[in-house]
This record gives structure tokens, C-alpha cells and sequence, in this order.
């Protein structure tokens, strides 16, 4: 009798863990686990995002979920800061669960989860609101799938000259607009002892794509980057090989970040920046977040750090913003509150959102919106300084001249491979051999159609 | 009574099926189709997953750093533990202490590990690197050079391990018979004939289990690899399982990763087959 009792209890327990890990998921907001679920009456609607500070999860929750729950009073919306969402999602949506707002790293990635039905189409939603004239043509364009919006773009991102105020004034330096200034200044720089300019990718290897981006556009020029991005000319050619080789000579001439290009990430490199160590960062608009921990009031060195767009050179004019976005959001298909999510979406596609997101997180929520008119006088110190920028950009990409960010305009299997940049730099493979093996993963992607709508420069 | 032994093993058999040996299955299979991990709109390609990735330098690359991880893993760690578990049982006092602080680095998280090492090591802004530099020694990066990032990466995660393996063979050697030790004392023994002789004898079955663990082991590391360098520079770092991850979740190629991760089970499978063996040929009194 004791054994089949102890029996009974060894199989009940087993079984107890085997079941507690089976659930079956229909509705993904009605599922605590994945963050929704009743609340207190509402039904609580479920966003992931990644685990940025308190201070920015502070500013989001306020700006979004804030503003939606104010606005009615039937749903909640819960945000959810994880530092693996990029895995949660995917594992997530790909087993028709997951959040109802779905944060994405750009349209490459999107295509491939709406092309499997992972994601709801946006069309209706556009007439709706009214989001092909509120966002600006080429980013709206990229997050189309078959013609159909997957995803809103919401933070304008580009590649530039973060600098130093002082440390120029200090050298007699100006900031530069042509790539030879540029030279000089990195050069002297460099004699002095210092960073001729900062660039690193540690934490953060796919940081590549920030110089991947650089050198296609500003060496190989915007008009052959769309010649290759829609099939019409192979990135093994020597416009581009030049490129890729001149990323190359700067590497080993120290100009992305000396030898410890591995060994900065974006935080220190900011630190190296307001402790003097270099005039330059050189790197995407969205490290505008990382630079309030060493610029700011406190420092006394807020107004200290200024961002430029990168110098004009023979193949791109002066100022050629190469645009992106650095996030997108979705709408889940598996979700039963589509239009609240959308709702939520659109909250997004605001200036006021925008703006109220800007002053207290400055660098990321640059929403490309085609009207921007930003009151300054709202803003100050980095916020002012960004805000600026998103102003000039906004123009000259309204006027047509901006050039593809890689992260957003580069198809998922060929974007990958651009991080391989570094084995060129590194001397592992030649320019032509890494073009090479660029054009045959881009070949393959572009007859599985997942190239996003390449926009074409005027 | 045969029969009833079997209902004692069943909760872990139910629990190994359900949670590897299906999961297995299915990876062999999703091996030889162009899943996207997305859809079940998937298709049979036969082997041509498999002469893709034969056929590609950064897997042929990974594979020599895994085969080159390995060796450190089977060599440094295994001879460090070894040796520091030896003295430390020879010492009367503050042995436990030792312990303690050797099994540190094992029982924190890897990514507490490996943010220690990234920042303050081998930052050239707030780590010991950046301390030598203001002094103008000049060391230059591990992590950034193709030939010293992979021994940079492995140094963190033997920091990390040895603790483990040191534990491991110290209560090993306290369970050495102390008349056969006074034995060898009397017979005038010193301490690297006591070790080979009478201590290494002894715990040789705990070494071995011991070592193709860490051969298995070595062939699934991830963590550390992800966390520090995610492949690079320049693929310098890149293993077979951050590649198979890359596949998988950058570039929806399940099939792919599911190839790749194929391989690494052949490895593992390769050392638990040695293991077996050498256990199955031992002399049990």
C-alpha cells in the first residue's frame, strides 16, 4: 500500500511539472503571463520593449501608456521592459502569442513576420488616421510589405559627427563639412595623442552597421547604394570596393576609435568624448541617449556636445542624411484588440508624443513624422540639440536627398552579413571577397522578395 | 522486482522525451528543410543545408575555434583545479574559506561575470586596462585583436568554471583512503609521486566523469561569447552555437541553425560516447 501511495505521488509530481509548463494561448491579451489579463475592470493590452533605464521606462510610461489609459476606460495598456524582447518576441509571435503592440528592430525584420502572417496589416488604419501624410515618404515607404504598411517607424536615425565644443575651441579646430577637413583634424588629433575620432562596437556587435552605412553612402554615394539595393547593379563593383576598401584604411589608421574599436561601447565613448580624449564620436543619432550621463547640469557641460551631419565628400553632397529608423511598431495578428492597439500606435505618431518623448529621452523618439515644426522653446541641452537636428533632416529629406541606413533598408540575411565588415578591416577577407558573398546573400533575398521599397533619391 | 525498479525511473524518462528527445527529434528534422521558424510552410531540401554550411568559411571557422576552445577548456581549467585542489587538501586550515572564494565567480550569473570583465578589466576607460595606460604601459585590448579576442573571452569564462572543477576534485581527493597516503609517506613519497601514485589513482573515475563534461561542455558555449563579443572581431570569437543562433534568430534560417546545431551534438555525442566506454571497462570491487 505505502509503495503504490509513493508511486501515485512520484507520477502526480511528474506530470504536475510536465502540465505546468503546457498552456494554451488564443487570446493574447487575456493572458497574464504575456502581460495581459483583467484589471480592476479594464483589459489590460500588453507591449515589450527592451529594458532601457528607469528614467526612460518612467518617461514611457507616462507619454504612452499613460496618455492611451487616460483617453478611455475600458483597456490597459502595460508595458512590459525585458532585456531579451528581441528573442521573446520572436519565440513569442511565432507561436501566434506574444504582446498586442509588437516593438520590432526595423522593417527588414518585419518583413519577414508579416509575410508569414504574423502580423496584422495596417491598411486600414492608414486611411483611418491618415499615417501616409503624417510620416515622411521614404520611411513610410520601407515599412510597406506587397504595398501594405506593417509597422510605423518611429525614431528617425542617421549617421554623424557627434563633437566636442570645447575641445575644438581649445585646438582651434571647426567642425568639419568637407571629408579633407575631416582629415585634418583627425590627424592632428592623433598627433596630439588623442582618439582622431571615437567608434566602437562593444555590447553591441551589430553596431557595424553604423560604418557599413557610413561608407556605402558617403564613399560608394546614395545613387549606387539604389542601383544595388534594387537589383540593377552588384555590390561586388568598383565603386563599392572602393568603399568598403577606404572603411578599411580607416580602421588601420586608428580613425574608428584607435585600436579599442571592440573595446568602446557607445556609453564610453561618450565619457571618452566630455573627458577630451577626442573631438569626434562618430556614430548613429540615436546615441543621443546614451550622452546625458556625461553631459549634462550636473557636469556643467550640457550645451558642450554638438552633432553634425558627416562632411561632404565626392560621392555624397553636404548635408547627406543616411536615414532609418531604429525601431518600429506592429500590430499582432493573433491579437483580438487590433483597433486599440492601432489606437496606441497612432498615440505615437504625434508631435506632441514626439515632443514630450524627446525632452525627456533625447535620441530615440525622433518620430520621422513629415511636419515636424518642434517648439524649441520646450527644449534644452541634449533634447535642444537633437531637436535641432530632426529639424534639418526633416528638410533636406522632405527636399529628397537623404541616403539607406542598413539596419532599415537592407534585407534581413544580406544586413546580417554587413557586420561582417570588420573581416575586411581585419585583413580576414579581401573587399571583393566580402562583396562577393554580399551579392549572393542579397540575390537570395531578393528572390524571396524580402527587400524592403527602396525610395529613390531625387 | 526488475519491473517495479522501472516505475521509479519513469518520471525522468517521461521527463527526458518530452523535454529533449522530441525537441531532438524535431531539430534533425527541421535539419533537412528550409523551416523560417515562422511558418509551417516549410519544404524537404535534403542534405542541402549540410553542403551549404560545409561549404561556408565563418562555419568551417567556428568549428576550428570550437575544436581550439576545447583544448584550453580540457587543458587549463582541468590542470588549474587539479593542482589548487591538491594543495588546498593538504591544507589544515582555511581550506573552506579558500573554497568559498574560488566558487565565487561560478555562482555569480554569467552576465555579472562578464560585465566585471568588460568594465572593469579590460575598459579602456574605467578598467585595470585604462589604470595601466594612464601609466603608460600601453596593453593593448584582448577583445580587440583577431588573435588574442577568443583567449580573452576563454580566460573570463576559466575564471569563471575552475571554481566548479576545483570543488569537485578536492571532495574527490578527501575521499582517498588516508592509510594508503600514510603508506606512501612512510615509503618516503614527496608530493608529485603522492599525487600520481596515490591521490590521481583514486579519483580517477571523478575525473573522467569530470572531464567529458567539460569536452561536452566546451562545445556548447554561448554565453560568455554572446555576451562579450558576439562573434567578432571579425569572427575571431565566432562558435558553432553563436552561429547557429545567428541563423536562427537574425536571419530566419532555422533549418540552417538546426544543421549547425547538428554538429555540435555530434561532438558531444562523440565525447559521451569515449566517457562510456572508458567507464564501461572499469574494474568495480
Amino acid at each position: 500500500m505505502k509503495k503504490v501511495l509513493a508511486l501515485g505521488l512520484i507520477i502526480t509530481l511528474a506530470l504536475t511539472v510536465l502540465l505546468s509548463g503546457c498552456q494554451t494561448q488564443t487570446d493574447t491579451s487575456t493572458q497574464t503571463q504575456e502581460g495581459g489579463g483583467n484589471s480592476g475592470g479594464r483589459t489590460k493590452l500588453a507591449m515589450w520593449f527592451w529594458g532601457c533605464s528607469d528614467a526612460y521606462q518612467k518617461a514611457l510610461n507616462e507619454n504612452l501608456a499613460g496618455r492611451y489609459n487616460a483617453m478611455q476606460d475600458q483597456y490597459e495598456l502595460v508595458i512590459e521592459y525585458r532585456e531579451t524582447v528581441d528573442n521573446d518576441i520572436s519565440v513569442a509571435i511565432a507561436a501566434n502569442s506574444g504582446p498586442d503592440v509588437v516593438y520590432g528592430s526595423g522593417p527588414a525584420w518585419v518583413a519577414n513576420y508579416a509575410k508569414s502572417g504574423k502580423l496584422e496589416s495596417l491598411a486600414p488604419y492608414v486611411e483611418e488616421y491618415g499615417w501616409r501624410d503624417k510620416l515622411m515618404s521614404p520611411l513610410y515607404e520601407a515599412c510597406t510589405v506587397d504595398g501594405e504598411l506593417y509597422s510605423i517607424p518611429i525614431s528617425l536615425n542617421t549617421v554623424g559627427l557627434y563633437y566636442s565644443k570645447s575641445v575644438l575651441e581649445e585646438n582651434d579646430w571647426a567642425v568639419p563639412t568637407t571629408i579633407d577637413e575631416l582629415y585634418t583634424v583627425m590627424d592632428e588629433a592623433q598627433a596630439k595623442g588623442m582618439y582622431a575620432a571615437l567608434a566602437g562596437n562593444k555590447g553591441w556587435r551589430a553596431n557595424n552597421e553604423v560604418y557599413t552605412t557610413l561608407f556605402l553612402n558617403h564613399f560608394a554615394g546614395p545613387e549606387v547604394v539604389y542601383r544595388c539595393l534594387t537589383g540593377e547593379q552588384k555590390w561586388n563593383t568598383p565603386d563599392v570596393q572602393n568603399a568598403v576598401r577606404t572603411s578599411a584604411d580607416w580602421y588601420k589608421k586608428g580613425y574608428l576609435g584607435g585600436n579599442d574599436y571592440t573595446n568602446i561601447s557607445a556609453g564610453e565613448a561618450m565619457a571618452l568624448l566630455a573627458s577630451g580624449k577626442s573631438p569626434f564620436v562618430i556614430s548613429s543619432s540615436q546615441f543621443f541617449q546614451f550622452a546625458n550621463e556625461y553631459f549634462n547640469d550636473e557636469a556643467g557641460n550640457t550645451d558642450d556636445l554638438g552633432f553634425a551631419p558627416f562632411p561632404g565628400t565626392d560621392k555624397a553632397q553636404y548635408p547627406t542624411f543616411s536615414i532609418g529608423t531604429v525601431a518600429t511598431f506592429s500590430v499582432n495578428a493573433s491579437t483580438s484588440h487590433k483597433d486599440e492597439a492601432a489606437k496606441i500606435l497612432n498615440i505615437m505618431i504625434s508631435k506632441d508624443f514626439m515632443t514630450d518623448m524627446t525632452i525627456a529621452w533625447p535620441g530615440y523618439w525622433g518620430v520621422p513624422l513629415r511636419e515636424m515644426n518642434i517648439d524649441m522653446s520646450r527644449m534644452s541641452g541634449l533634447s535642444l540639440a537633437y531637436s535641432e537636428l530632426l529639424t534639418t533632416m526633416n528638410k533636406t529629406v522632405n527636399a529628397g536627398n537623404f541616403a539607406y541606413f542598413v539596419q532599415t533598408f537592407f534585407p534581413s540575411a544580406t544586413y546580417e552579413h554587413t557586420n561582417d565588415i570588420d573581416t575586411v578591416w581585419e585583413g580576414v577577407a579581401s573587399p571583393e571577397e566580402f562583396l562577393s558573398d554580399m551579392d549572393i546573400k542579397f540575390q537570395k533575398d531578393l528572390d524571396a522578395n524580402l527587400v524592403p521599397p527602396i525610395p529613390k533619391v531625387k | 522486482m526488475k519491473n517495479r525498479k522501472i516505475w521509479f525511473a519513469l518520471p525522468a524518462l517521461i521527463i527526458s522525451v518530452s523535454v529533449v528527445l522530441i525537441p531532438a527529434i524535431m531539430t534533425i528534422v527541421t535539419s533537412f528543410t528550409d523551416f523560417n521558424g515562422l511558418d509551417l510552410n516549410l519544404y524537404f531540401i535534403g542534405l542541402q543545408n549540410f553542403r551549404e554550411i560545409f561549404t561556408d568559411k565563418v562555419f568551417i571557422k567556428a568549428l576550428g575555434n570550437n575544436i581550439r576552445w576545447s583544448i584550453i577548456y580540457m587543458s587549463v581549467p582541468v590542470s588549474i583545479s587539479l593542482l589548487v585542489a591538491y594543495l588546498l587538501c593538504k591544507l589544515e586550515r582555511g581550506r573552506n574559506v579558500f573554497q568559498v572564494i574560488f566558487l565565487i565567480p561560478y555562482v555569480l550569473a554569467a552576465v555579472t561575470n562578464a560585465i566585471i570583465w568588460m568594465n572593469a578589466i579590460y575598459s579602456p576607460v574605467s578598467g585595470l586596462l585604462s589604470v595601466f595606460r594612464s601609466a603608460g604601459v600601453n596593453i593593448p585590448s584582448p577583445l580587440s585583436s583577431v588573435s588574442g579576442a577568443l583567449y580573452g573571452v576563454a580566460i573570463v569564462d576559466i575564471w569563471h568554471y575552475w571554481g566548479f572543477l576545483m570543488v569537485v576534485f578536492l571532495a574527490a581527493f578527501r575521499q582517498t583512503p588516508y592509510d594508503q597516503v600514510e603508506a606512501a609517506l612512510v615509503e618516503g613519497c614527496g608530493g608529485v609521486s603522492l599525487f600520481r601514485y596515490v591521490y590521481f589513482p583514486n579519483i580517477l573515475p571523478t575525473f573522467k566523469l569530470m572531464f567529458a563534461m567539460v569536452a561536452i561542455f566546451s562545445f556548447q558555449s554561448f554565453d560568455y561569447i554572446k555576451l562579450m563579443t558576439d562573434g567578432g572581431p571579425a569572427r575571431a570569437t565566432e562558435m558553432l552555437s553563436t552561429y547557429s543562433y545567428r541563423f536562427a534568430f537574425n536571419m530566419f534560417q532555422f533549418g540552417k541553425a538546426a544543421s549547425v546545431a547538428m554538429v555540435m551534438c555530434l561532438f558531444g555525442l562523440f565525447a559521451s560516447v569515449i566517457y562510456v566506454s572508458m567507464s564501461s571497462s572499469e574494474e568495480y570491487t
